[in-house]
C-alpha cells in the first residue's frame, strides 16, 4: 500500500500512523468477549419456530405439547405477545424506515418467518420443542419477484403503506430538462440491469441475551451496530422508559450494515426472559442468519442516457426497482439513497430518476454496505463503458471526461469538495500505464488458448454519513484522569472495523498525549453518550470530529490549570506527548499528571469535555482497476489483480483503511461472481441458506491487491479532513469486473452475479 | 445440535454387533466431519453413533509393488495426502485428497469415511475408481472384497449390509507407464464441493493407450465410469481428435441433475471439457 498526500502536511504524532489496535491482543488470544460468550446463572435458551410457507394466515397454533415437554419454560405466539406495530429500524428523525412489523403476527409473509418462540433449559430441548408446536396455516397466494408484486391482481402482503405492494411512494428526482437533453443527444443508450441477493454473511451470527432485574429493568446484550436504536425501539414496544432498558454490546464479529435493524428475535428474547423471570439467550444458526438476517436488495434497473459524439452526457433517465422482501426494513432509505446517487458520479445536467421499493414474499432485505448505490452505480458505470465502446473511445478517457468535479452538486444537494474522483482515475491510469495495457498484445497464450485476459475500470463515490436522509449527530465525552491518562466514552459500535482505535488516535493527537494513554469505553447505553449507530461510513468522520471537539475542550482546561500551576499565561504553554511546557523555555515543563494532581491545597482536577457534532456529508471517491482471466471453456472468471485507488481525505490509520478496502474488494468479488442467496421462485424456500452453497470467495480466491490511498480531497467536516472508507470499495469493484470481462471476451453483462453458465451461454450466442 | 447416544466399539465384532442391535438411525462415527454437521443441520436423523476410532489395526498404510497401496478405515485424508508415495504414484488421488475441505477437516476426516458417505460429489471416489481400487468389508461371518466401482448403489447408498463395516481400501500398484489426473471443478479454489470431478487413469504402451479408466463425479446418482468413451480411446495414440470425440461421448454417458450449484447442461458441458483436459494432463507424465 502507499499513501500519497498532496494535502497540507502537519507534524502528526499519532494520526496517519498504523498504531497497534487497542483490541488486537484480546482478539488474537480469544479473550475478547462477544455476546455469545456470555453465560449468566440460570440462563435459558430461546429458539424460534419458523414457518415453512411463504404467505399464509395462521388458523391455529397449538403449543400444549411443547409447553409440556420437560425443560421447556415458556412458549410465545402471536396470541400472547404485545401487538404493537413498529419500525424494523428506528432511525430517529428520518424517513428511511417503514412501520410494518409486529413482534409476532397471525400472518406469515415469508418462508422462514418466526411464528413462535420457546425458552428451555438447553438449546437442544428448545430446538426439540419447536417440532411439537403445531401450526395450521391457510395458504395465501404469494409473489416472489418484484415484477409480479406490482401487477394489479397481485396478492397484497401488507395492509399498511401506499398499497400495491409498494413500501413507499415512488422516489422521484428531477434535474434540468430531460426532454431537451435527449433532443441534444447524438446517440442514446438504453439497457436493463439487475442485481442478485448477496448476503453479508458476517462471522458472528446474530445473538442476544435478555435479563430483567427486580426493578423491572431490562439489561440486553446484543450484537448490534445501533445500540441506542435498539434501546429506543425495545422501550417503545415494551412500554418502558429509556431508564429501564440498558443495551450492552462489547465486541462484534461484523455487521456490514445488516445489524442495524431491531430484529424479531430481540423482542422475543426480551419477552421470554420477562415471562420466565430468568435470563434468556438467543443465538442464530448460520442458516438463520440467512433466512432471518438481512441481505442486499435485489434490483431491476432501466437506464437510458443520451450522449453527444464528443462524449458529453446530456440526459439520464433511470428507473430503479428494489426488492424489499417481506418487510420494509431499510427499503425506503436504500431506495432514496440508491436513486439519488444516480444524479451524480458522471456529470449530467438533465436527469430524471424514479426509484421504487416493492414487497415480495421473500426474506427481508435491509441495510448492507453500499446501501442501494452498489446497484445504481453498477448500471451507470457499465453503461459508461458501453458509451465509450460506441464512440470508439478508451473507457478511461470517457470516464475522465465525465467524472464529477469540485463544485458539482452531490446527491446530498451540496457542492462536491475537491476533484477526488478525477485525481484517483488519473493516478491509476498513470501508475498502470493504462494506454499500454489497452494496446497490449491480445494473442492468446498457445499453451492455454482458451484463456482470455481483460482489464476494466469501475468508478464510485460514496457519502460519509446518511445526511440528508438522517440529520446525524455524533457525540463523545473525554475525561482526563489525574494520572494523565484519558478515557473516551463513545456510543459508536466496534463492529470490527477498528473504529475505536481511530477514535483513540484522534483524541490522543488532539490532546497531546500518547495513544497508549487513551482508554475507550463503549457499548453501554447507560454510560456512554447517545449515539446514532455505526453505519453510513461515518464513524471516523462523525464521531471522530465529536471526539476531537471533546478532546480540544479538555486540552484547553488542562492547559488553563497547568498555566495556573506554572504561573504563566495559558498562551505561553503547549501540550505535547503528555508534557506541558513553556513554549519559550522548553526545559520548563510539567507532566499532565502533575498538572492534574492535587498540590498545595488544590484538589485533583475533574476535567470532562463533551463534543457534539452535526455534520452534513462528505464524499469519498474510488476507482478500481481490475484484471480478470476468463476461461472460455468453463466460463470461470478469475480476478487476478486489483489496483484500488481511493481518496478518503486524511487517513487516520493506514492499515485499517487498507483492510476496509481489501475486505470490500473480497466481498464485492463475491457479489459480482459467486454470491447469490437464492430463493425458490415457486415456493419461496431458501435454496442455499448456508455457507456450503452460498459461495463467498476465500483467501485462495483473492487477487493481488495493490492499494493506493490518496489524501486528495480532504473534507473540513471530518477530523483533519478525514472521510469515510467502509462502503466505497464494494461499490467500485463490481463494475470494474464486469467491464474487465467485456474487455476479455467482448460480451457485456448487465447483471450480477455473472456465473460461469452465463459466460458460456453468452459466448455461444456471440459465436452463433 | 440434536441429542444422540455415543458408543465406543473395542473391536470390529463389537462395532458390528452394536450396529445390528441398536437398530435404525445408528451410524459409525469416525472422523465425524460429515456426520456431526448432518446432525447439527438436521439433515440426518441419528439416535446412536458408534465410535470406531479405538479399534486396533485399522490405521495401517502399506504399499508393495504387487498388491499396491492399502490403507485402513482410520487413515485420515491429511495423513494420506502428505505421504510422498501417494504424491509420486497416485497424483490423481493426491489431488483429490488435497482439495477436500480444509486442512482442519482433512486432519480429522478419513478417506474411508468420505467413500462410505457415498456422495456422488465426493472427491476421493473418482480417482480411486479410475485406479481400480477395492474395498475390504468385514462382517462377523464373512470378509469380502468388492471393486469400488460396484460398491455404490445410489446417493448415500452402498452394498453394505446391516452389520458390515469397511476396514480399508486397496489401490492397485501404479506402473511406470501410467498417467493419472483428477480435475475438480467448482466456483472457488478451496473449501469447495465439486460441481463436477473427473479422474483419469491411463496406461501407455509404445505410444498407444493400452488401458484407460475415466471416472465422473457429481454427474450421476453415483460416481460413474464412462465405458464407451474409454473404449473409443483404448488402442489409440490419444490424438486430439480421438480425445475430443471420447470427451463428447463421456458427456452422453453422464446423467447429471440441476441444482443450486449448477444446471445439468452445464455439468454435462464440463464433463466434456474436463475429460479432455484430464486426459491431456495424464499424458503429460510421458512428455
Amino acid at each position: 500500500m502507499n499513501v500519497t498526500t498532496p494535502i497540507e502536511q502537519r507534524d502528526f504524532k499519532i494520526v496517519g500512523k498504523s498504531v497497534k489496535r487497542e483490541d488486537v491482543v484480546e482478539k488474537v488470544t480469544g479473550e475478547a468477549q462477544y455476546t455469545g460468550d456470555i453465560k449468566l446463572p440460570g440462563m435459558l435458551h430461546g429458539k424460534i419456530k419458523r414457518a415453512a410457507i411463504a404467505h399464509a394466515r395462521i388458523k391455529s397454533i397449538d403449543v400444549s405439547k411443547a409447553l409440556a415437554y420437560p425443560g421447556v419454560k415458556a412458549v410465545l405466539t402471536h396470541e400472547n405477545v404485545p401487538r404493537v406495530l413498529h419500525y424494523g429500524s428506528p432511525h430517529p428523525r428520518s424517513a428511511s424506515c417503514t412501520k410494518d412489523q409486529y413482534i409476532l403476527d397471525d400472518k406469515v409473509r415469508f418462508w422462514g418467518e418466526g411464528v413462535a418462540a420457546v425458552a428451555a433449559i438447553s438449546e437442544e430441548i428448545a430446538d426439540e420443542a419447536l417440532d411439537l408446536i403445531e401450526v395450521e396455516y391457510e395458504a395465501l397466494p404469494a409473489v416472489f419477484e418484484p415484477e409480479d408484486a406490482v401487477l394489479p391482481d397481485a396478492p397484497l402482503i401488507h395492509d399498511v403503506g401506499p398499497g400495491g405492494n409498494l413500501v413507499l411512494d415512488p422516489v422521484r428526482v428531477n434535474r434540468g430538462d430531460i426532454e431537451a437533453g435527449f433532443a441534444e443527444a447524438d446517440f442514446v443508450l438504453e439497457g436493463t440491469f439487475s442485481g442478485g441477493r448477496p448476503h453479508p454473511a458476517y462471522m458472528e451470527p446474530n445473538v442476544c441475551i435478555a435479563d430483567w432485574d427486580g426493578t423491572n429493568k431490562l439489561t440486553f446484550w446484543t450484537s448490534t451496530q445501533t445500540s441506542f436504536m435498539v434501546r429506543g425501539i425495545l422501550a417503545e414496544v415494551l412500554g418502558l422508559p429509556l431508564t429501564k432498558v440498558r443495551v450492552l454490546v462489547d465486541h462484534m464479529g461484523g455487521g456490514f450494515g445488516a445489524k442495524q435493524d431491531c430484529f424479531q428475535h430481540e423482542f422475543l428474547c426480551a419477552l421470554l426472559a420477562k415471562e420466565t423471570r430468568r435470563p434468556v439467550k438467543m443465538e442464530f444458526t448460520r442458516h438463520e442468519t440467512f433466512i432471518a438476517g438481512r441481505a442486499r436488495h435485489p434490483c431491476r434497473i432501466w437506464l437510458k442516457q443520451g450522449f453527444k459524439n464528443d462524449g458529453t452526457l446530456v440526459a439520464r433517465d433511470m428507473k430503479l426497482v428494489y426488492d424489499s422482501g417481506a418487510y420494509g426494513s431499510h427499503g425506503p432509505g436504500v431506495t432514496i439513497v440508491g436513486t439519488s446517487a444516480a444524479t451524480s458520479l458522471y456529470r449530467c445536467e438533465n436527469v430524471r430518476l424514479e426509484g421504487r421499493c416493492v414487497y415480495t414474499n421473500t426474506p427481508i432485505n435491509g441495510a448492507f454496505r453500499g446501501y442501494g448505490v452498489v446497484q445504481s452505480y453498477y448500471a451507470l458505470d457499465i453503461q459508461m463503458d458501453e458509451a465509450a465502446e460506441r464512440l470508439g473511445m478508451d473507457p478511461a478517457e470517457l470516464k475522465l471526461k465525465n467524472v464529477v468535479r469540485a463544485g458539482d452538486i452531490a446527491p446530498s444537494g451540496h457542492p462536491i469538495l475537491g476533484h477526488g474522483l478525477e485525481i484517483c482515475l488519473q493516478h491509476g491510469l498513470d501508475v498502470l500505464d493504462w494506454k499500454s495495457l489497452r494496446n497490449r498484445d491480445r494473442t492468446p497464450d498457445p499453451k492455454r488458448p482458451h484463456m482470455r485476459k481483460g482489464w476494466g475500470i469501475g468508478c464510485e463515490m460514496h457519502g460519509s454519513s446518511a445526511y440528508p436522509g438522517i440529520k446525524e449527530q455524533g457525540n463523545a465525552t473525554v475525561k482526563m484522569n489525574e494520572d494523565g491518562t484519558v478515557t473516551l466514552l463513545t456510543g459508536a459500535a466496534g463492529l470490527g472495523t477498528g473504529a475505536h482505535t481511530a477514535l483513540a488516535q484522534i483524541v490522543a493527537e488532539e490532546l497531546g498525549v500518547r495513544f497508549e494513554d487513551v482508554g475507550v469505553i463503549h457499548g453501554d447505553t447507560d454510560v456512554v453518550p447517545w449515539d446514532i449507530g455505526a453505519f453510513a461510513s461515518h464513524t471516523t468522520y462523525l464521531v471522530g470530529t465529536a471526539a476531537k471537539m471533546a478532546a480540544g475542550k479538555v486540552r484547553t482546561a488542562v492547559l488553563e490549570r497547568a498555566a495556573m500551576k506554572l504561573q504563566v499565561a495559558v498562551e505561553e504553554i503547549d501540550l505535547s506527548e503528555g508534557r506541558i511546557f513553556v513554549i519559550a523555555e522548553p526545559g520548563r515543563f510539567m507532566t499532565v499528571a502533575e498538572a492534574m494532581g492535587p498540590s498545595r491545597g488544590i484538589p485533583a482536577a475533574n476535567i470532562v469535555g463533551n463534543g457534539t457534532y452535526q455534520p452534513t456529508k462528505s464524499y469519498s471517491f474510488a476507482v478500481h482497476f481490475t484484471e480478470v482471466d476468463v476461461d472460455t471453456e468453463t466460463g470461470l472468471v478469475e480476478v487476478k489483480r486489483v489496483v484500488p485507488v481511493h481518496d478518503v481525505g486524511r487517513v487516520i490509520h493506514p492499515i485499517a483503511a487498507q483492510g476496509q478496502i481489501e475486505g470490500g474488494i473480497q466481498q464485492g468479488i463475491g457479489h459480482t461472481l459467486t454470491e447469490d442467496y437464492v430463493i425458490d421462485k415457486k415456493t419461496g424456500r431458501s435454496l442455499n441458506a448456508g455457507l456450503v452453497d452460498y459461495k463467498m470467495p476465500l483467501s485462495m480466491d483473492m487477487p493481488d491487491i495493490e492499494t493506493i490511498i490518496l489524501e486528495a480531497a480532504p473534507d473540513p467536516g471530518g477530523p483533519w479532513g478525514a472521510k469515510g472508507v467502509g462502503e466505497d470499495p464494494i461499490i467500485a469493484i463490481g463494475p470494474s469486473i464486469a467491464n474487465a470481462i467485456h474487455d476479455a471476451i467482448g460480451v457485456r453483462f448487465h447483471h450480477y452475479p455473472i456465473t460461469p453458465e452465463d459466460i458460456l451461454k453468452a459466448l455461444r450466442e456471440k459465436g452463433a | 445440535m440434536r441429542r444422540f447416544d455415543y458408543h465406543r466399539a473395542e473391536t470390529l465384532e463389537h462395532a458390528s454387533r452394536l450396529l445390528t442391535e441398536l437398530g435404525d438411525d445408528t451410524f459409525l462415527f469416525n472422523g465425524g466431519t460429515d456426520l456431526l454437521v448432518e446432525i447439527r443441520e438436521r439433515l440426518r436423523r441419528v439416535r446412536n453413533v458408534i465410535d470406531i476410532k479405538g479399534i486396533p489395526g485399522l490405521s495401517d498404510i502399506t504399499y508393495d509393488e504387487t498388491r499396491g497401496l492399502t490403507f485402513g478405515a482410520l487413515v485420515t485424508v491429511g495423513r494420506l495426502e502428505r505421504l510422498a508415495l501417494v504424491r509420486q504414484r497416485y497424483p490423481n488421488l493426491r489431488e483429490a485428497l488435497a482439495s477436500l475441505g480444509s486442512i482442519q477437516v482433512r486432519n480429522r476426516a478419513t478417506v474411508v469415511g468420505n467413500v462410505c458417505r457415498a456422495s456422488p460429489s465426493a472427491d476421493t471416489i473418482p480417482p480411486l475408481i479410475a485406479d481400480g481400487a477395492f474395498i475390504h468389508i468385514y462382517s462377523p461371518t464373512n470378509m469380502r472384497v468388492v471393486p469400488l466401482s460396484e460398491f455404490f448403489t445410489g446417493p448415500g447408498r452402498t452394498v453394505l449390509a446391516k452389520g458390515e463395516i469397511v476396514t480399508g481400501i486397496t489401490v492397485p500398484p501404479a506402473g511406470d507407464n501410467t498417467g493419472k489426473a483428477y480435475l475438480k471443478h467448482g466456483r472457488r479454489k478451496a473449501m469447495e464441493l465439486s460441481t463436477v470431478g473427473v479422474a483419469v487413469s491411463l496406461s501407455m504402451d509404445d505410444g498407444v493407450c493400452s488401458d484407460i479408466r475415466i471416472a465422473l463425479g457429481a454427474v450421476g446418482a453415483t460416481v460413474l465410469r464412462a465405458p464407451q468413451a474409454e473404449a473409443m480411446l483404448r488402442g489409440t495414440t490419444l490424438d486430439a481428435a480421438t480425445v475430443k470425440n471420447a470427451a463428447d461421448k463421456a458427456m452422453e454417458e453422464c446423467t447429471p441433475i440441476s441444482n443450486v450449484r449448477a444446471s445439468a447442461d452445464y455439468r454435462r458441458d464440463m464433463v466434456g471439457v474436463l475429460t479432455g483436459r484430464a486426459i491431456r494432463q495424464a499424458l503429460e507424465t510421458f512428455a
